[in-house]
């Protein structure tokens, strides 16, 4: 029994090995024209491994871009919105989960119905709502944007969440005499944890990744994020410097992954993990 | 009494603004200027015509409008059912007990999300698609074979882009069902593997229905933002500059070289308003839940 | 609950400070007097003014340095990307437009017609521009009015590897003969992005078709365009069907094609990777006896209606310097485009550019993009009409049908 299970297991590695592998051939490929002192993403005789191998590319990305200052200004504005739009859902998510009240459901499908807007045009709202507010060209702007757009997913996906958690367990708290901010600080949200950590990545990554808003709205290369000063420099110079561009848009990735792959340390929950705590 | 009645829309409102000042304002605004002339002529100074955009409107929705819906919808599809048994299959296996590197594996197939769209739609279309210099094609002659034009006939680019897509939207959905795994009490698998039960027994009976309320909205949410790709499709195919000559238009790039390229807001609003009533009615049609509301 | 509330008020507060610290950091080099206005400071604070730009950085420094030299005036140079979005936004906001930006010409129409454009003339008398290259002038005209101050141009070029071709064909003719015999084991006698707008227009000059007129007439179901649709289609058969930017020049850069026509940067990028390449004058078409005759981009400064009366001097100052030759000559210095100004010919640096002077030859031969609003829903039904023909064998003249009928459709639609 016990050996058939690590045979299984083996082969379970072979297909993630296999799987990932196969999921990462694209960015291998970035990898090798990054690490090639030669310009050539186009080229006719491509290996994984460079001819010439360097580094010059990264360092050309690190040190002769403003990539820090970027990197500084996608942490923080990526920081404050997941803070904030957490902040922000949680309560509404519990609200839509354990209360009933008039307008409930209507709310609730109002919010997925939102979603079927094909927004292109939204550019122009947005302006004219940011504008009066003195809102353009910083970051609270940006902030703004990024939470309205990603809160009907942190509703949705944490209520979603917060519904399968049994209604006994905070019963045993109300007797206690816990008023809400309480149920939701001791009970529901260490039980709901992976849904708030996969609406935290889901934010995270969202507003890592943004550039048409950020690019628009932001004049100015020293306020830009990380997506959209590569945006930036993929319009002018990156478009005749491959390796250059390859490399500065591995850069950009790493640190969500080492983010991510820190977090998942939290993403079991506190039921499966044996038991909660009054 | 009367304040814990109140409570509820208390916890709501700061959700609803965000969302009314970003989600519906632009919604509202896009109505309204669907019933002005703002185009180039009257950029900053529009007037109210009535219904004139949306009897406009209705040229664009002729024999081409029809077969980029048919191609949405299978393109919607053909999408979703990839993903999700992809998916599925990935997060579960993730989920085995005693695989020590599941981190490891995770954050590696995380990747393709964590670069911004554009670049990597742009990594797939120089690095792997391109017919003289792709890697595919370049590996095809290393076998001797023939190099496929991937982008340029009908079938073979919507194939390509259905790949792109998996390729791009797996992460999310390796991590919704995933996180919604951990809601699951492990005794249930506990008392099912007493019972003799299989691996796809198992998934059957207890993964796919506990998980199912949990990952609906996401579901249908993603379900949305298919249909309304718009990225890979034309950055593949339709880019201005390197068009390949595959007609796979969806709705979206369909109506923007249609109308949106025409600078004309209200046109293009009046265009916009129409879709969004139609996916309404779709989705409220095809989706029993939200007819009935939820539970 | 007020756990909750201070939290997220206090987040609130730290990102307010944290913005007011990024505004305040990136307002102070302005506030900062330089050395050289803090000794006249008795005089009139200086003006300060804001011109975007989309291209290079280097191109903004170059602009930038240029400026540096006005004495009353302060000037921002700022990069702005989706430049052209961001001004359909707040074109008309003084608080947040620019005072002037720096771009191609083919947009004048249509900003134009947004009514965010003042015309030139209106700061800097018609006279200053007698020295300039016709062409670069009649590019930022619409309706009669001038509304860009031309800096220096761009089009197409024929070139070819000198080891690759010994002696560039004369005729069209000549040409497929050359990519006939030359094309065989992944090399190309000659390459072109052949199924963009930009690059097939030439042909179809040639022909005496065009995509559009001046008033916005489209032309491309005119017997010029679909001649000139029948005559280039044998010329794909020995070209790679992508004919996409990126491959085409790729292919010329690693020596796999013997010729091309493309813009003067590949030829820098292409002597950089170490071919021998050499320029010859567009060849000409057999059956008309017109050579190809590109379209040419003139890049130049516009001023914004929105900026504010009481800067009028200022701009009209920034106006006459960027008017100077010596604009025309930093700037070609960086981009090895031709200068508009015909005084910066005189130039050494300028003059021995071989580059710079075989665009300037053929500054009469080329026209300029159209400038009309209509222009831009010409690109995308021309390169379906492109693609149909030259990657899925489409009948010429019924695209040609087709695709005229959609430009007219859309023109329309576009009021």
């Amino acid at each position: 029994m016990n050996y058939r299970k690590k045979i299984s297991l083996v082969f379970l590695n072979l297909f993630f090995i296999l799987i990932c592998l196969l999921c990462l051939i694209p960015i291998l490929y970035a990898l090798g024209v990054s690490l090639n002192s030669r310009n050539d993403l186009l080229s006719s005789s491509f290996s994984f491994i460079p001819k010439d191998f360097t580094f010059q590319n990264y360092r050309a990305v690190l040190f002769e871009k403003p990539f820090l200052l970027w990197l500084k200004n996608s942490l923080i504005l990526s920081f404050s919105t997941v803070v904030i739009a957490i902040a922000v859902a949680v309560p509404g998510a519990y609200a839509l989960s354990r209360k009933r009240f008039p307008g409930r459901k209507p709310i609730l499908n109002l919010l997925i119905l939102l979603n079927a807007f094909p927004s292109i045009l939204s550019m122009f709202a947005v302006y004219r709502i940011l504008k009066p507010m003195g809102l353009v060209n910083n970051f609270t702007g940006l902030v703004l944007i990024y939470i309205g757009t990603m809160a009907i997913f942190g509703l949705w996906n944490m209520k979603g969440y917060f519904d399968t958690i049994p209604l006994e367990i905070e019963e045993a708290g109300k007797i206690d005499g816990a008023d809400d901010f309480r149920l939701i600080r001791d009970i529901v949200l260490p039980l709901a944890r992976p849904s708030i950590i996969v609406t935290a990545v889901m934010i995270l990554i969202y507003v890592w990744n943004e550039y048409i808003f950020a690019v628009t709205f932001i004049t100015g290369s020293e306020k830009y994020t990380l997506a959209a000063g590569l945006y930036a420099l993929q319009a002018t110079d990156y478009t005749r410097n491959w390796p250059i561009f390859s490399a500065a848009s591995l850069l950009v990735s790493i640190p969500v992954l080492i983010i991510f792959f820190c977090v998942q340390r939290y993403m079991t929950s506190g039921l499966t993990a044996g038991g909660v705590k009054g | 009494m009367k304040q814990n009645k109140l409570r509820p829309y208390l916890y709501l409102t700061p959700s609803l603004i965000v969302i009314g000042l970003i989600v519906v304002f632009p919604i509202l605004y896009t109505g309204y200027i669907s019933f002005t002339n703002m185009n180039i002529y009257h950029w900053f100074n529009p007037r109210f015509i009535g219904f004139d955009n949306y009897a406009k409107a209705f040229f664009v929705f002729d024999s081409g409008f029809l077969s980029a819906l048919l191609r949405t919808v299978l393109w919607t599809f053909l999408n979703m059912v990839l993903q999700m048994a992809v998916a599925y299959l990935i997060a579960v296996l993730l989920n085995t007990e005693g695989l020590r590197a599941h981190k490891v594996y995770k954050t590696i197939l995380m990747f393709p999300w964590a670069m911004p769209g554009y670049v990597s739609i742009l990594l797939w279309k120089m690095g792997m698609f391109n017919n003289e210099y792709g890697l595919l094609n370049q590996w095809l002659r290393k076998l001797g074979l023939n190099g496929v034009r991937w982008l340029d006939g009908n079938v073979s680019a919507f194939l390509s882009c259905t790949l792109v897509n998996l390729w791009l939207a797996l992460p999310f959905m390796i991590m919704i069902i995933d996180g919604a795994l951990q809601s699951i009490d492990k005794a249930y698998y506990e008392s099912a593997t007493l019972d003799g039960a299989g691996f796809f027994v198992k998934l059957r009976n207890i993964t796919v229905p506990l998980v199912r309320p949990i990952i609906a909205p996401a579901v249908v949410i993603t379900v949305f933002t298919t249909f309304k790709q718009f990225d890979i499709v034309y950055l593949l195919t339709q880019q201005q500059g390197s068009k390949t000559g595959a007609d796979i238009h969806t709705v979206i790039t369909y109506t923007y070289e249609k109308a949106f390229v025409t600078n004309n807001y209200g046109y293009s609003s009046a265009i916009s308003m129409i879709i969004f009533l139609l996916l309404i009615f779709f989705s409220l049609y095809t989706n029993k839940e939200l007819r009935e509301g939820n539970r | 609950m007020k756990k909750v509330f201070a939290f997220f008020m206090s987040v609130l507060f730290m990102l307010g400070a944290l913005t007011g610290c990024q505004q305040s950091s990136g307002a102070s080099p302005s506030a900062n007097p330089s050395g050289a206005s803090t000794s006249n400071a008795e005089k009139k604070e200086p003006v300060s003014l804001t011109i975007w730009y989309e291209n290079d950085q280097k191109i903004g420094d170059a602009l930038q340095q240029q400026l540096d030299k006005l004495p009353d005036v302060k000037v921002k140079v700022q990069r702005k990307d989706k430049m052209t979005d961001a001004l359909k936004l707040v074109g008309n906001d003084p608080q947040s437009a620019p005072d002037l930006f720096f771009f191609a010409h083919d947009k004048t129409g249509l900003y134009a017609e947004m009514g965010i454009l003042a015309p030139i003339t209106d700061f800097i008398s018609q006279d200053a521009f007698s020295d300039f290259i016709p062409m670069t002038l009649k590019a930022g005209t619409y309706k009669d009015t001038l509304y860009q101050l031309p800096i220096y141009f761009e089009t197409q070029m024929f070139m070819y590897n000198k080891k690759l071709m010994s002696t560039p064909p004369k005729t069209t003719d000549d040409l497929l003969k050359f990519a006939q015999k030359n094309t065989k084991n992944g090399a190309y006698g000659f390459v072109e992005q052949h199924s963009t707008a930009y690059y097939a227009v030439s042909w179809m000059h040639a022909f005496g078709g065009y995509i559009i007129d001046k008033d916005a007439q489209p032309g491309l179901n005119l017997q010029g365009t679909v001649d000139s649709l029948k005559y280039h289609k044998p010329f794909i058969k020995y070209q790679p069907a992508d004919g996409d930017y990126n491959t085409m020049t790729a292919l010329f850069k690693e020596g796999k094609a013997a010729s091309t026509i493309n813009l003067p940067n590949l030829a820098v990028d292409a002597k950089q990777s170490g071919i021998d390449v050499g320029f010859a004058p567009l060849p000409v078409v057999n059956a008309t006896g017109k050579p190809l005759s590109p379209y040419a981009g003139v890049q130049g400064v516009y001023v914004l209606k929105s900026s504010e009366s009481g800067k009028k001097d200022a701009i009209a100052a920034v106006l006459q310097e960027l008017a100077k030759p010596e604009a025309g000559i930093a700037l070609s210095k960086i981009t090895n485009d031709a200068p508009a100004n015909n005084k910066a010919y005189a130039d050494s640096f300028v003059s021995s550019n071989e580059i710079v002077m075989n665009l300037k030859g053929s500054a009469d031969a080329v026209v300029p993009m159209p400038n009309v609003p209509a222009m831009d829903v010409m690109w995308s039904v021309t390169e379906n009409m492109l693609s149909a023909v030259n990657k899925k064998d489409g009948d010429p003249k019924a695209e040609a049908e087709k695709a005229q009928k959609t430009a007219l459709t859309q023109i329309a639609d576009m009021k």
